[in-house]
């Protein structure tokens, strides 16, 4: 069977495709951080004892606090990419979609029941005690969301692997012909863990700059999750580069050019951000970090379009622009930076509503 | 014929799609017009300087933010899915065609969640001022989610322009959109009313519960004739064609009809029981009861609604089974299994006819029809008919039954079909 007679013939973009990839790539960027941040303060929580020392442990409680909002901002932020890449990649992502239906809308529930549970995890803390059930629902189904999402974009960036729907079109296909599927679900899910401890860092350094230094012993321990769980991550992030395609850094292409050179920004962020942590400078570890995961999508988003190369060029997408929509959008997004920016600042005030 | 199918069988027909969306869009509505509520009773509370009613606002708050942030936001994401896997074709048109006003209705999201967080567990810490700033805020963005899935929804019912001129804003401001809005502003205070009951009536204190179960009447009673205006309005714009083959020609559309007019009637001496003095638990049951009529006063509407789209997904554009029409000359004299680019059989021969037929009806017959499932099931179909009459009805689809797509196969895929259809009985 011919692989390229499967794929559906695309509708036309309503603007240029670069703007689309990089809405697409700004968004992914902004769902990263937040769902890393989620997923790994919700880990670390799980492994952190209710008690220490007889004395309950305010970082288990302080993440408890956090989680549901953590969440529901991971959530509205994987929106936004999830839409970018239906347009660019629809032909290629419907078809991911359909082909794992069962398995793709088993995620809805998935984040419903893991929601409500990190809620139970947060309103009934104290009444729960050392009880991790609701906390290791939560986690665990938001972890298994990640697979689901992994699997979906290994699904659609190899068209070669749909074949198998011919045998099997009951919606739970997972991509196990992709080499890279578990170092790739493996190397998030670490990346998560040691963005979770930064974000403990940052949270505790926030305080500590407002005066309240209760909380140092976590701000150190945080910084020390961020380094260990990348130092783990780098054999993880090498076992996955060991499985991409060759052609992906091949250079005597432009873009594998581009592909090598992104790959080294990474070594030298993670490497500068590791150094940083370990003095516990909390401020340029994130600052690192951040221009790390950058790189990371870019690096994540050429390796899609060398997935796809036999099948598909963005600038072969037929085209039937009005931008004046795309207007209102970057309109809105501004006014609404702004809104947010109040509200955030508003949330900071601190004075007594009755 | 683009993509590959989801086999659903008992669960076709449109029962899950109609499952998660009725639940997201009762929940939606709740979400747009819980906002207004929140403010205004906080005002109210403030008013009066009744430190009850503010400890109301912020148990309700609760409620609300655990209802809608959670299962309202995700159910929305769910029917998008949803759709998503039941027809990827015209997900997509939808997607390319809309796709800066779904990312606009992407960044209200973004600010309902902040601000409702915020109003929610910063209650007790901002200055009034602040803290109903928020409120309004939060309501804004709610209202304003509902401008711009509300373009894209009557888009689906009545395209209008936007099938010869291509327009994103002839296809956003189609002729039932301003109706549309009207009716579902006034819906989401009426919903926001059978809401506010349930925690009004779980309330201990019972001067202070008869109190805003009155309160929540008003919410439901006030905007009703205004309801019932914007949806003659509604009724009104709708194209002559649509609205004969709603009210007079599908049988199935006259039960949603009759069944919306029923509950949206209930909900008026419901209002008013409400409001009248009554023990607490009969308080809290009568709620549940309020809150399942709207819940199925909804449900008939957008039941309602989605027939009126009947034959198509998008009017005069794509077929439900997403076959276009500018298509069917090449399926029916090539055959829709040589055209489809997702099937096993591609000819049929007389080993393979049933099988073959099946594969005829998945690809145009599985969107509507399950297989033995509780909505629209094809075996309730045939019941009573010969396969002669079954034949019939295959000639009849898009003319003398123009509320189903024409057969989009040749000869040999109809007799296919048939073939299958005969192993249902």
């Amino acid at each position: 069977m011919e692989i390229a007679s499967l794929i559906p013939a695309p509708d036309a973009l309503p603007v240029h495709w670069l703007w689309l990839q990089l809405l697409l790539t700004l968004t992914t960027f902004l769902h990263l951080v937040a769902m890393n941040l989620m997923l790994g303060s919700g880990i670390i929580a799980l492994v952190t004892p209710y008690r220490l020392d007889g004395e309950i442990v305010a970082l288990r409680r302080d993440i408890a606090r956090t989680l549901p909002f953590t969440i529901a901002l991971t959530i509205n932020l994987g929106v936004a990419p999830l839409l970018f890449i239906q347009v660019l990649f629809g032909q290629f992502f419907y078809t991911s979609s359909v082909l794992m239906a069962s398995l793709w809308l088993t995620l809805v529930g998935l984040l419903i029941v893991g929601y409500y549970a990190a809620y139970m995890f947060t309103m009934r803390y104290k009444a729960l005690g050392k009880s991790q059930l609701w906390l290791g629902i939560a986690v665990l189904f938001l972890a298994l969301v990640g697979f689901i999402f992994t699997n979906n974009l290994s699904l659609m960036q190899q068209p070669a692997s749909w074949s198998a729907w011919f045998a099997n079109r009951s919606g739970w296909l997972i991509n196990l012909s992709d080499t890279a599927l578990l170092p790739r679900y493996l190397h998030f899910l670490t990346s998560a863990v040691a963005i979770g401890g930064l974000g403990v860092a940052f949270y505790y350094e926030m305080r500590k700059r407002r005066g309240d230094n209760s909380g140092e012993k976590w701000r150190r321990r945080g910084c020390n999750w961020f380094s260990y769980a990348n130092i783990v991550n780098f054999p993880i992030g090498f076992w996955f580069l060991g499985f991409i395609p060759a052609s992906a850094y091949d250079g005597s292409t432009w873009s594998g050019r581009l592909f090598i050179l992104l790959l080294a920004a990474t070594f030298i962020g993670i490497a500068k951000a590791i150094i940083a942590a370990q003095r516990c400078f909390v401020i340029p570890t994130t600052c690192w970090a951040l221009a790390t995961i950058f790189f990371m999508t870019l690096a994540r988003d050429l390796l899609r379009f060398d997935y796809l190369r036999d099948y598909f060029s963005p600038a072969a997408l037929p085209v039937q622009a009005q931008y004046s929509p795309l207007l209102l959008f970057l309109l809105l997004a501004a006014v609404m930076g702004w809104l947010i920016v109040w509200l955030l600042k508003a949330a900071g005030r601190t004075e007594v509503n009755r | 014929m683009n993509y590959p199918f989801w086999p659903l069988e008992f669960a076709g027909g449109g029962l899950l799609i109609a499952t998660i969306a009725i639940v997201h869009v009762y929940l939606a509505h709740f979400a747009i017009g819980g906002g207004l509520f929140l403010v205004i009773t906080e005002i109210k509370g403030r008013r009066e300087n009744n430190p009850a009613i503010l400890d109301y606002v912020k148990l309700h708050a609760r409620f609300f933010l655990l209802l809608t942030v959670v299962l309202g936001g995700l159910t929305g994401v769910g029917i998008w899915f949803t759709i998503s896997v039941l027809n990827p074709a015209a997900t997509s048109t939808l997607i390319h065609l809309f796709l800066f006003a779904w990312a606009s209705e992407w960044l209200c999201f973004l600010g309902e969640i902040i601000s409702i967080f915020i109003y929610y567990y910063a209650f007790d810490r901002l200055s009034p001022r602040d803290h109903l700033l928020v409120g309004w805020l939060y309501f804004a963005f709610a209202w304003l989610s509902l401008f711009f899935i509300n373009g894209i929804i009557d888009f689906m019912l009545t395209p209008g322009d936007w099938l010869t001129t291509g327009s994103f804003w002839a296809a956003f401001f189609n002729p039932t959109f301003w109706p549309a809005l009207f009716f579902r502003t006034f819906l989401a205070l009426i919903t926001t009313g059978l809401f506010g009951f349930v925690t009004a009536a779980s309330l201990k204190d019972g001067k202070l519960r008869l109190n805003l179960l009155r309160y929540c009447a008003l919410w439901l009673l006030l905007p009703f004739a205004l309801f019932v205006a914007s949806a003659c309005w509604y009724r009104q714009v709708l194209p002559a064609g649509l609205t004969e083959l709603i009210f007079q020609r599908m049988p199935e559309a006259r039960d949603y009809f009759e069944s919306f007019l029923i509950f949206s009637a209930l909900l008026l001496p419901g209002g008013i029981g409400m409001a009248i003095h009554q023990p607490a638990r009969i308080s809290r049951v009568l709620a549940g009861i309020m809150l399942a009529v709207g819940l199925l006063n909804l449900g008939a509407f957008e039941f309602l609604r989605e027939s009126g789209r009947r034959p198509f997904v998008i009017p005069g554009y794509m077929y439900a089974n997403a076959i276009r029409p500018t298509d069917l000359e090449r399926t029916t004299s090539i055959g829709v299994l040589r055209t489809a680019r997702w099937v096993n059989f591609r000819e049929i021969t007389p080993a393979d006819e049933k099988r073959s037929g099946r594969e005829v009806y998945n690809l145009l017959c599985l969107a509507c029809h399950s297989l033995g499932g509780p909505l629209n099931a094809i075996q309730d179909r045939l019941a009573g008919h010969t396969a002669e009459q079954v034949e019939q009805i295959i000639f009849e689809m898009g003319n003398l039954r123009p509320y189903m797509p024409p057969f989009a196969g040749n000869s040999q895929e109809r007799e296919a079909l048939l073939a299958y259809l005969g192993t249902l009985k």
